[in-house]
């Protein structure tokens, strides 16, 4: 026997692990028995000069030991379980085999060190100054070299049953992973022993962190959606924050701060803290970003969560995300035609609201509404849904703005003061302002400047709202104006005077025919026979176009309307009156066999009823001629009697009285269209109005092609444009103007060809 | 059958008698009312001449007063006399 024999036996004394034979738990290590083969070690390897060489053999065998035993071990803990409860164990099972694995070799190396020390030995491990740590790192590379696949489940499970244990409101008095009463469960001593061990030996960032991260973001993202789901009407932030801290970080901290010593692990638990509460807040921004459209359309309800986002925003830097998701939900849920234009405008004016909270700058308004603004524009009754909302109560309650007055800037233009700004509280635009329009134009919080700004001209609003006065003082026939004067005296102070004067004679009108009603009642001249009258006198310059109707009136009530007239005659001097005889309101009382029924009708139904009042049965003809009204139309009108079953068709196109109800109720036509004659407006439809502003210019185009002979639309619109466009309404785009030249030419007033229309010879 | 009346409410537009739509002076429909007024009717009535022109009141007036000799009829040239028919 050599040396280098004797030195190999003595080192496997030492050393056990260096024989391959050798299993752990087995060999009790007695450190005393060895101290001298330690010493005689310590010497042989001194004078051979192999301390480097023992080192290293003792790290390959480590290496190899932990690589063909002990972590194929570990690993095959984690094997799929459909218990959640199961999970918990077998990860405290595998921790457990692995950190006793661990410790031995924690010891050998332990003696390894002292090796070093006695050999004097300066060479490092793995460049690792302590050799504890060179243990670690390798567990850690031999663990991570061998991933198993189903170790993420496992772990997450585990961590899972235990923040589930941590975070039961519902608290039974029962441990959710060994179903025993909580106070003899030692579970969560199970739990904390696991991280001890973990942390021990440095595994726990490496093996757990990341999936303990997914959990926690998975689970914070499951609280947020379960406490903010539709509800808009309370803030979350403080209440999340709170909650982020009691019982997340709490649980975290139970996690890192198994050894009270270090302070590393505060630092840890720190980072976790930042990197969660930003996440918390992200977390929650977007889901709000998701709910905003129905966070506008409850405002002002949901007013705390807008706020909550207001205060998110800054921090998370969310807002393209906020832009593009909400101009998108505006898209899907707002602009089609399934939504009627009252619900757009309400939905509207809720996001100028809301979004003014967000953003006071105005940026993301506009960006956000310019879909809106352009879709309203293409839609009809826009004008319409705004003044009757302006002036009536609604949901909109756009006349709580008008109230609060303001001058309708309708160009962006307008130079608008700035002194009056205080600079301490100038704040600059945003980034992404285009500069071409000035700030202050943005901030304007005016919603019936944006509204009105939807069109572009205060002129369309003003007209389209005359309209609307028009036919409400002439449905309603009350002298109570006085609301009516109210709101033109605020839409004045938005819209100027000269704009709406037109409104204020119409309502002089109504005043004044109550004056004159009354005067001509006490005037002795006038009787009033059977037929009370009272007349609704209008300077027709000033009211849009009425409809025109043909109706010829019963015969007494010609009469008295002249009385009426003469009346008005004598009363104002060289001034006469022009009957619309299809316009007004009928106070009736018709009593038959049976019954009596109190009714307020068009002078068209009266006139009807008066007529069978004189001959029980009509044939339609006749009546029609008679009443000067074509048969479709009485026919329709007549529609409204049977309804109310007191004309019947007795034979087709004839109609009589039906006195008794009761005898005849099969007789009764319920199916009969009921006209709702209230809906009917009685000013000429836009599209008329319009029709004849088109006439107005036909003569200049016959004079044109006259003079010219044939033309093409372009010079024809050109020329129009210079002389006969004047003023702000009368103006016709080259569409519709072809629109119109091609009915001429379908009514054969025009000829088209190659182009060119020209007049038929 | 009986039916009464309790009330009709009719609709009409009031007009001038005059024989002509348009003032001769502002060219404004006599039914509306000359530049300087608001509002039509009472506060803006016709006056005839004998020569039987008819315009606006504050039109004439206006005209009349422009006019320190020869008060004529912007129409027809006449000496300008009201007709207080």
């Amino acid at each position: 026997m050599n040396d280098y024999q004797i030195a190999w036996n003595l080192m496997k004394k030492v050393f056990p692990i260096l024989d391959d034979s050798f299993t752990f738990g087995q060999a009790t290590d007695d450190g005393s028995l060895l101290k001298n083969e330690f010493y005689q070690c310590v010497e042989s390897s001194k004078t051979l000069n192999s301390g480097r060489i023992v080192q290293d053999l003792l790290v390959s065998k480590i290496e190899q030991r932990l690589r063909n035993e002990m972590v194929p071990e570990f690993w095959s803990y984690f094997k799929r379980s459909e218990n959640d409860n199961k999970g918990f164990k077998q990860f405290y099972n595998a921790v457990k085999s692995l950190y006793d694995c661990f410790k031995q070799l924690d010891h050998v190396i332990t003696k390894l060190d002292m090796f070093k020390q006695a050999t004097q030995l300066g060479d490092l491990i793995y460049n690792e100054n302590n050799t504890h740590d060179a243990l670690k790192l390798i567990l850690k590379a031999t663990l991570l070299s061998q991933l198993n696949l189903e170790y993420q489940v496992v772990v997450m499970n585990f961590y899972e049953t235990a923040l589930k244990m941590e975070d039961t409101e519902e608290d039974d008095g029962q441990c959710i992973i060994c179903l025993q009463e909580s106070k003899h469960c030692n579970c969560l001593h199970l739990f904390q022993e696991t991280n001890r061990k973990l942390g021990d030996m440095s595994l726990l960032e490496p093996l757990v962190g990341q999936t303990l991260t997914n959990l926690i973001y998975t689970y914070i993202h499951a609280h947020i959606q379960k406490i903010c789901k539709d509800s808009f009407d309370s803030s979350f932030i403080v209440i999340l924050e709170k909650w982020l801290q009691t019982v997340v970080i709490n649980w975290l901290r139970k996690i890192y701060c198994y050894d009270t010593s270090s302070s590393n692990n505060e630092v840890v638990v720190g980072m976790f803290d930042k990197k969660l509460t930003n996440y918390l807040y992200n977390c929650y921004t977007k889901i709000r970003i998701d709910q905003l459209f129905n966070i506008i359309i409850e405002y002002p309800e949901s007013l705390p969560a807008l706020e909550d986002l207001r205060l998110c925003l800054p921090r998370t830097e969310l807002k393209p995300l906020l832009t593009k998701k909400l101009q998108k939900a505006m898209e899907t849920r707002l602009l089609h035609p399934g939504v009627s234009t009252p619900d757009v405008l309400t939905a509207y004016v809720a996001a100028i609201r809301s979004l003014r909270i967000l953003d006071p700058t105005g940026l993301l308004l506009e960006t956000v509404t310019q879909p809106v603004h352009q879709y309203l524009r293409s839609r009809e009754d826009t004008v319409r849904c705004v003044v009757s909302s302006l002036t009536e109560e609604g949901p909109n309650d756009l006349a709580e703005e008008l109230i609060r007055g303001e001058i309708v800037q309708v160009d962006e233009n307008t130079p608008v003061d700035e002194d009056g700004e205080n600079w301490e509280t100038w704040v600059p635009d945003p980034i992404d302002t285009s500069p071409s329009k000035s700030s202050a134009y943005r901030r304007t919080s005016d919603i019936i400047s944006m509204l009105v700004n939807v069109y572009g001209s205060k002129e369309l609003f003003v007209n389209e709202y005359r309209t609307l006065l028009a036919d409400r003082l002439l449905t309603q026939y009350s002298c109570d104006t006085e609301k009516e004067i109210r709101y033109l005296e605020l839409l004045k102070l938005r819209f100027g005077d000269s704009q709406l004067h037109y409104c204020e004679v119409m309502l002089k009108d109504i005043a004044d025919s109550k004056r004159i009603n009354q005067h001509i009642k006490q005037d002795p001249e006038y009787s009033e026979s059977d037929i009370p009258m009272s007349a609704m006198i209008v300077s027709a310059q000033f009211w849009p176009p009425f409809k025109e109707e043909k109706l010829e009136l019963h015969a007494r009530l010609v009469t008295q309307m002249e009385g009426y007239t003469s009346a008005f005659e004598t009363l104002k001097g060289s001034r006469t009156l022009c009957w619309k005889n299809h316009l007004g309101v009928v106070d009736l009382e018709i009593e038959l066999a049976d019954r009596t029924l109190n009714l307020s009708v068009s002078p068209v139904q009266a006139t009807i009823m008066m007529h069978f009042q004189d001959k029980n049965v009509w044939e339609l003809q006749e009546l029609s001629k008679l009443m000067q009204c074509p048969p479709t139309v009485l026919r329709r009108k007549i529609g409204f009697w049977q309804s109310h079953g007191i004309l019947v068709e007795t034979k087709p196109d004839v109609f009589c009285i039906q006195e008794d109800l009761e005898n005849k109720d099969n007789n009764i036509q319920e199916d009969i269209f009921v006209e709702d004659y209230e809906s009917e407006s009685a000013m000429a439809s836009a599209q008329d109005q319009r029709e004849e502003e088109l006439q107005t210019f036909w003569s200049y185009i016959v004079g044109m092609l006259m003079n010219l002979d044939t033309l093409p639309l372009e010079r024809i619109h050109q020329m129009l444009k210079m002389f006969a466009f004047q003023g702000p309404t009368i103006e016709c785009n080259l569409q519709e103007l072809k629109v119109f030249l091609d009915r001429k030419v379908r009514e054969h007033q025009l000829i088209y060809s190659n182009g060119y229309y020209k007049l038929p010879k | 059958m009986k039916v009464r009346i309790k009330n009709w409410t009719g609709v009409a537009t009031w007009k001038w008698v005059a024989n002509d739509d348009n003032c001769g002076i502002c060219r404004m429909p006599f039914d509306g009312c000359c530049p300087d007024c608001k509002l039509p009717g009472d506060d803006c009535p016709l006056v005839w001449g004998q020569c039987s022109h008819c315009f606006h009141m504050h039109c004439i007036v206006k005209w009349l007063q422009s006019q320190p000799v020869n008060q004529q009829c912007p129409m027809c040239r006449q000496g300008w006399k009201f007709n207080n028919k």
